[in-house]
């Protein structure tokens, strides 16, 4: 049981990862695109 | 506009309201009107969520004001995924497990009624204003193109709206919002693809992407801090008012609006709630990249063609008739003049960046930099004549720009689509908010409050009345609105002065469990007066108000509560 748990949180813990991740890479990509056509 | 345009725009807005009405036919009970009986899918919460959030003012001013200020916009949104993910751990939970109609139960459930009752109070005025500001902004569109008279036009145009909504409720709002939603993204989609098909031949996409750099209207990100300089705290959109003030923003709109929370409470479980506001926090920022990139493409499309002095023809017209004509044509003549010279150089400047020759590039870059500068300055005139002739004038044509382009050049039938979209997604974010403003006045107000012990059916019926009522104050409201700026920050701004108090309180019950009603309820009063001061004061950008309300209610709420403590225990 309890491992069934801590296996769903490590899923939440992954998407939430994904989330911010993407974040980041969207602010980067923008930093470059930004630069790239100034 | 022509008969296929009016046939495509009848015939998408009859469907989109029958669809709702038969979607509507098994409501019976409070559980079924305000929370579906917890039937929606992740999908149906990803798309009710956006549908609620992206109102036609979104559509109508976000190109409009990349058009302006270049999609530096976007990183208002820069806050929204980190707030997806504290909501998912933090408020998803707690209200799935208390089983609640709306956020502001919680409240009562861990302070006390009357801090309950002052939330639910915030919710109802700042909706209900706003909502009203949604119901106008598709108005302007009808009576800008068609001649028609704005209040009458607000009258249509929240009334459609509240057929589906009323009878409906919020499995009505749900898939109507989902069929909007899918005519929205073909719209924008096709008049992206319309912009660019329409640049001169030998100008591709890339080459528009680099005439709309070089005159700065890629600007996504500013990375600039100066916590000295005051023009700093009032700049509206870099990176640091977009993740932090934004993070707040959207914190409190998505964990304690009710127009959004009642979404996500429709849906099955916990997992399901949770994935629908993740999908939120992926694909919201590059959809409004999207969205404004299309507003710069509009820019660069105005530069090899002509654009006219003012987008708000209404007002040009209404300038016309009066002894400012000849003054106002006179400017008229230097822009077409300076559009001409304008459409000689950006050529020149495709041609540069084709030959890739850097020195030609710049030179011809600063040349039409000072002719976008000498443009901005007859614009500026331009206001000033429309101010001198008519005191009450609408000077922002932010929103215009977008729709202007829309009229004046898309294809029979896309324009009749591109104005049902703009109508789809304002029905869309009020349909929401009608419920919302409903489930709020039910729950926490009558059904708490004033009428306790009654029947299932009544406060069914009550809810439906509740929906009715606020559909016409919504309207009203409407009809007020016309002397406000740049629309969407009319919405941001009335937000974000109530939005930091009420997540306060709520941050104040989620994570300091020591902390009592008593001080919770003073806290919240105190700092509304401290933000309303603020804000009055013009010192620091609208976004900031988030961060401020929220600390200070968090801050205030600690120290009553030990101020409390100490006189007790005397």
């Amino acid at each position: 049981m309890q491992e069934e748990e801590s296996s769903i949180n490590k899923k939440w813990r992954n998407a939430y990862t994904l989330v911010i991740g993407t974040l980041i890479l969207l602010i980067i990509f923008f930093y470059f695109f930004t630069k790239q056509f100034a | 506009m022509s008969v296929i345009d009016w046939f495509v725009l009848i015939i998408t807005l009859l469907a989109v309201i029958a669809y709702g009405v038969y979607k509507s036919k098994s409501e019976k009970t409070l559980d079924d009107y305000f929370k579906s009986s917890n039937s929606m899918s992740w999908f149906l919460i990803l798309l009710s969520i956006m549908g609620t959030q992206a109102s036609a003012i979104t559509f109508l001013s976000a190109p409009g004001q990349a058009y302006i200020d270049g999609m530096r916009f976007v990183q208002y949104y820069f806050g929204l995924p980190l707030a997806m993910v504290v909501l998912c751990v933090t408020f998803i939970p707690i209200y799935h497990k208390l089983k609640v109609y709306t956020a502001y139960e919680f409240l009562e459930q861990r302070f006390d009624l009357k801090t309950r009752a002052l939330a639910s109070i915030l919710f109802l005025i700042q909706r209900a204003l706003s909502t009203g500001i949604s119901i106008y902004a598709p108005s302007i569109i009808l009576s800008s193109l068609l001649g028609w008279n704005i209040y009458y036009t607000n009258l249509v145009m929240g009334g459609f709206l509240i057929i589906y909504t009323v009878s409906g409720g919020t499995k009505a709002v749900t898939y109507t919002q989902m069929q909007q939603l899918l005519i929205v993204f073909v719209g924008m989609f096709l008049a992206g693809y319309m912009v660019v098909h329409m640049l001169p031949p030998n100008v591709s996409f890339s080459d528009a992407l680099h005439v709309a750099g070089k005159m700065g209207k890629l600007n996504v990100i500013e990375t600039k801090i100066d916590v000295t300089d005051s023009h700093w705290w009032k700049d509206k959109y870099n990176i640091w008012s977009g993740l932090i003030g934004g993070f707040f923003l959207a914190l409190s709109y998505f964990g304690t609006d009710q127009s959004q929370v009642g979404r996500y409470l429709t849906a099955k479980n916990t997992k399901e709630s949770r994935i629908g506001l993740l999908m939120n926090g992926l694909v919201k920022v590059p959809m409004q990249f999207l969205i404004l990139m299309i507003g710069s493409l509009v820019f660069v499309f105005y530069m090899f063609y002509q654009s006219p002095v003012f987008f708000n023809q209404k007002e040009v017209e209404k300038v016309l008739a009066t002894d400012y004509k000849a003054s106002f044509v006179s400017l008229q003549t230097k822009n077409d003049s300076l559009n001409s010279v304008k459409q000689v150089q950006t050529h020149q400047l495709v041609d540069a960046i084709h030959q890739k020759n850097e020195l030609q590039i710049r030179n011809t870059q600063a040349s039409l930099k000072e002719i976008d500068k000498q443009t901005k300055t007859i614009r500026a005139d331009a206001v000033a004549i429309m101010k001198k002739a008519d005191k009450t004038a609408d000077t922002n044509d932010t929103n215009y720009i977008f729709l202007y382009f829309v009229v004046q050049n898309l294809p029979r039938g896309l324009i009749g689509l591109l104005i049902a979209m703009i109508f789809l997604a304002a029905w869309g974010s009020i349909a929401a908010a009608l419920n919302s403003l409903a489930s709020t006045t039910v729950i926490d107000l009558y059904k708490r409050m004033w009428v306790k012990e009654q029947t299932e059916t009544h406060y069914f019926k009550a809810s439906r009345w509740f929906t009715f009522g606020w559909g016409l104050f919504c309207i009203a409201t409407a009809m007020f609105a016309s002397k406000l700026g740049s629309l969407i920050e009319a919405v941001n701004v009335l937000g974000s002065l109530f939005y930091g108090t009420i997540l306060g309180v709520f941050l104040v019950a989620f994570y300091m469990k020591k902390v009592g009603g008593k001080a919770v309820f003073y806290a919240a009063i105190t700092t509304e007066i401290f933000v309303i001061a603020i804000y009055i004061s013009d010192i620091i950008s609208f976004l900031w108000l988030n961060v401020i309300g929220c600390l200070l209610v968090m801050g205030f709420a600690f120290l009553l509560q030990r101020i409390l403590v100490k006189s007790i225990t005397k």
